[in-house]
């Protein structure tokens, strides 16, 4: 079984890996990681529009794997997301460009003849809404059910509970990551950075590994989509507001964002939110690639809640395919002397708004 | 440094109550003039004063780059231009303040995923910066019959709903009749000034309608009514009069694309359907009415997929089934009122199925699976020589389907299809791609045309002979069936040519 590691198969690799390993698929192999290397070489000449490169990389992915050990090919359309925020926001829906981007890309495979059954390949491209707990085994068996000669519905069910088994498991352990990264930070009492962005811009050929550089500073960096969500933590920086009743929850963003219908971006916003309550994130890091329709409306928004707090806020904007190395680093330079300068400043301003230090930090 | 902490707060309108109602006017906007006006009729009808913003300008798209973020797909930036220019004006004309308690802007939102349910946000970035963040702008949800605003000086109750479904239709049927006449028009402008007075017998109708029931006797009321057919039957005595020239050969272009650029007629997207008719095309409009079908179909498709596990199954299934089939009724009992000219909706059913190999119907964004099947459609049944499909610059759904169609276009080669990407200031490109697919339909609609006057062994000559005999064949509203012949003269030839015995 084939996957091309693209878009949101970033953030829900763990369930189809629980998933395929139920249903006893012998193997499953992801692409490798995007490269201008691997677009040029494998997705040249089936592109049929133009779009985002996080998008168009989707042909490199399934190029490269044309050329693997692999008699299946899978490519699912994930049209809504497994999210925290589930329950407190109006949907988890992906971008209509992500879960629309098979059909797009498949088509400058399939225009002057079957490349998959030329190559012995079978594929297939579910409809997967991981919102719609009840449908979800129902689309991907009536997909599969066409490539896994005698599979069932119940076996597929079976397998969707192990694959979220295993991607709350994953996440559970990044969590855990992440707060001793803000444990570490409030024993020492040094600055984080907090990357903004979509999951796929953790690809290295997608976000250029923007965040490695400023580790290379010793600055730990921490991801939205991975922030720990511990009760005592959660209420530590959102309890006032809850118990004023500007919001309902901890995960409530309808006090800064209302259409609150995309997965990614209501996260993206919640974790803007995060970062100006958490006094040791003293710098946000966002990303966004050229073209991106879904961050263009919040620009303006995630600024503004970063900012507001006092918390530094620097874009990398228009990522494309090419890695802008050089302007990267000079940029890196200049936004790490701001964070040297005032993050001692920011963290004492932050704690100051916050009620004492809960004993779990320091666990 | 100064780290002030101030919480950034979503944009949350100021109530706007119902005394504040007679003096405040609603600006809208983001439709065809016709159908603005018409909406006006209805809700002057149910006591609101409202305006339309101004037609859509090409020095919007510059205004709305200095307001919004960057990267915005061109309807949102023309639309947020064009609100920015309309407050300012306002704001220069009557004062600022006057400008806030007398007037609100309402606009849609919907859809989710696509950028159209973030629209308003682009909105919100045009009051900050024009300093106007005093000023109330109310976002209305798309598929919610009954609703209302903050305050409850907004209701939209079941009457006003009704008053802009039919607003809707009127709309669509009056475009669709224009598209179908203008082209063939013995008497140049007469079309034009046709639509104009069209228009207004209708607003008049939908400004003097009476306001029947509250609930289910409002919605029975408005189904099975005739005040809304006798209307357009006044209105067809109008374009009784228009004499039109059938044999004029034109290619049909069948319009697609994404909502705002396909059915706008103005700068936003070059004026290009204008431009197609001065190139010597037929235009087949986009009627807003199929996306609410696609949308209460959705409903219908998402639930059959969910049988077994939603209760009450076959009860919702009817409900939404008896509202897909009253939806098209009222559609079709409008469409008669006019003869027929009007085209039929669509089968969603059909573009679904026609659509499937291609594109997933659940991949439900914009226009989703919609445009493949519309294109398909037209291709199979012969409704068009050729699919314009306009594309904004920057949009989410657009750009997917588009590169959909590739394998479509490579299973039927023979499809004539012009993607044309809309950036609002590229107008040359747009027109010179069109161009070039433009001239083969056009070879294709004179060979057909040819064809057909073999095979019925008429001459043009002798039809002018029949027309002059059968003047009442010459009328705009004179319905001319459809023979299999994408061409509006392929098909009046073979009717000349049954109706004299020769087909």
């Amino acid at each position: 079984m084939g996957i091309p590691r693209f878009l949101n198969v970033w953030g829900t690799h763990q369930f189809w890996v629980g998933f395929f390993n139920a249903l006893g698929v012998g193997k499953v192999v992801f692409s490798s990681e995007t490269s201008e290397e691997q677009y040029r070489t494998y997705g040249k000449g089936r592109i049929t529009m133009d779009s985002c490169f996080p998008v168009k990389a989707l042909a490199g992915h399934i190029g490269e794997l044309l050329y693997k050990d692999i008699n299946l090919l899978f490519l699912p359309m994930i049209y809504s997301l497994p999210s925290f925020l589930k329950g407190h926001v109006m949907d988890t829906l992906s971008c209509t460009r992500v879960f629309m981007s098979v059909e797009n890309i498949k088509a400058g495979f399939l225009r002057e003849g079957n490349v998959f059954e030329e190559r012995g390949i079978k594929m297939v491209s579910p409809f997967v809404p991981f919102a719609e707990a009840e449908l979800l085994p129902k689309y991907l068996w009536t997909s599969l059910k066409e490539v896994i000669p005698g599979l069932t519905l119940e076996e597929t069910g079976r397998a969707v509970k192990e694959g979220f088994k295993a991607l709350e498991s994953f996440e559970k352990r990044m969590r855990e990551k992440s707060l001793e990264v803000v444990r570490w930070c409030a024993k020492n009492n040094r600055p984080a950075i907090l990357v903004l962005a979509r999951p796929y811009h953790m690809d290295p050929g997608i976000g250029h590994e923007i965040d490695g550089e400023f580790q290379v500073y010793g600055y730990p960096v921490l991801w939205y989509n991975y922030l720990p969500l511990d009760d005592w933590l959660l209420d530590w920086l959102f309890g006032k507001e809850i118990r004023e009743g500007i919001i309902k929850s901890p995960f409530d963003i309808s006090d800064v964002w209302t259409s609150s219908y995309s997965s990614n971006t209501n996260e993206i916003i919640w974790g803007a939110k995060f970062a100006t309550r958490l006094p040791w994130i003293t710098g946000v890091i966002r990303l966004s690639s050229y073209e991106c329709g879904m961050d263009q409306p919040t620009f303006t928004p995630v600024q503004k809640i970063v900012e507001g707090s006092g918390t530094l806020f620097f874009k990398f904007g228009e990522l494309d395919e090419t890695k802008p190395a050089g302007s990267v680093k000079i940029r890196v330079e200049t936004i790490v002397y701001y964070l040297e300068k005032y993050s001692e400043d920011i963290i004492e301003k932050k704690l100051r708004r916050l009620p004492p230090l809960p004993e779990k930090l320091f666990l | 440094m100064e780290t002030k902490e101030v919480h950034y707060k979503a944009y949350k309108p100021r109530p706007f109550t119902k005394e504040e109602r007679p003096s405040t006017t609603i600006l809208f906007g983001g439709l065809t003039w016709k159908h603005e006006r018409l909406i006006q009729g209805s809700l002057e009808r149910v006591g609101y004063k409202s305006q339309p913003l101004p037609n859509i300008e090409r020095q919007d798209l510059d205004i709305g780059k200095e307001f919004i973020d960057v990267g915005a797909c061109c309807p949102t930036t023309f639309t947020a231009g064009n609100l920015a220019r309309t407050l300012t004006t306002l704001k220069e004309k009557e004062g600022e303040q006057t400008l806030k308690d007398r007037y609100i802007f309402v606009t849609i939102g919907s859809c989710g995923p696509c950028r159209f349910g973030q629209y308003h946000e682009s909105y919100e970035r045009v009051l900050e910066g024009l300093n106007l963040r005093d000023f109330r702008l109310f976002l209305l949800d798309l598929l919610r019959m009954e609703q209302s605003a903050p305050g409850g000086g907004l209701e939209i109750s079941m009457p006003l709903t009704f008053g802009l479904v039919y607003s809707m239709f009127y709309g669509d049927l009056i475009t669709d009749m224009e598209y179908a006449v203008r082209p063939y028009e013995v008497k140049e402008g007469q079309t034009d000034r046709v639509v104009e007075e069209s228009i207004e017998v209708l607003y008049e109708a939908l400004k003097k309608r009476p306001i029947k029931g509250k609930k289910l006797d409002s919605l029975l009321w408005h189904v099975f009514t005739d005040y809304f057919a006798d209307a357009l039957k006044e209105v067809r005595k109008l374009w009784d009069e228009v004499e039109v020239d059938r044999l004029r050969v034109k290619p049909r272009v069948k319009i697609t694309g994404e909502f705002w650029l396909q059915t706008h007629e103005g700068d936003g997207n070059y004026n290009i359907k204008r431009w197609l008719e001065r190139e010597g095309a037929e235009v087949i409009p986009p009627p807003v009415a199929v996306w609410m079908d696609y949308l209460i179909n959705m409903e219908l498709f998402k639930l059959e997929d969910a049988k077994g596990f939603v209760k009450k199954y076959y009860t919702k299934k009817f409900a939404i089934q008896t509202i897909a089939y009253l939806y098209r009724r009222v559609y079709d009992k409008l469409r008669e009122a006019l003869n027929n000219i009007p085209n039929p909706l669509p089968d969603q059913r059909k573009l679904k199925e026609l659509a499937r190999p291609y594109f997933h119907y659940r991949l439900a964004g914009g226009e989703g699976h919609m445009l493949i099947g519309k294109a398909l459609y037209a291709y199979k049944n012969k409704q068009a020589h050729m699919i314009c499909e306009l594309s904004p610059y920057g949009c989410l759904p657009n750009t997917m389907s588009i590169g959909a169609m590739a394998k479509v276009l490579g299973d039927y080669p023979d499809l004539l299809y012009a993607p044309i990407e809309i950036k609002g200031d590229a107008e040359v490109h747009a027109y010179s791609r069109c161009q070039m697919i433009l001239t083969e339909a056009k070879r294709r609609a004179r060979e057909e045309f040819e064809e057909v006057l073999e095979k019925t062994g008429l001459t043009v000559e002798e039809i002018r002979d029949f027309e002059e005999k059968h003047p009442k064949i010459k009328r705009a509203t004179y319905k001319v069936p459809h023979y299999g012949y994408a061409g509006t003269a392929s098909n009046y030839v073979m009717h000349i040519a049954k109706l004299m015995g020769r087909g």
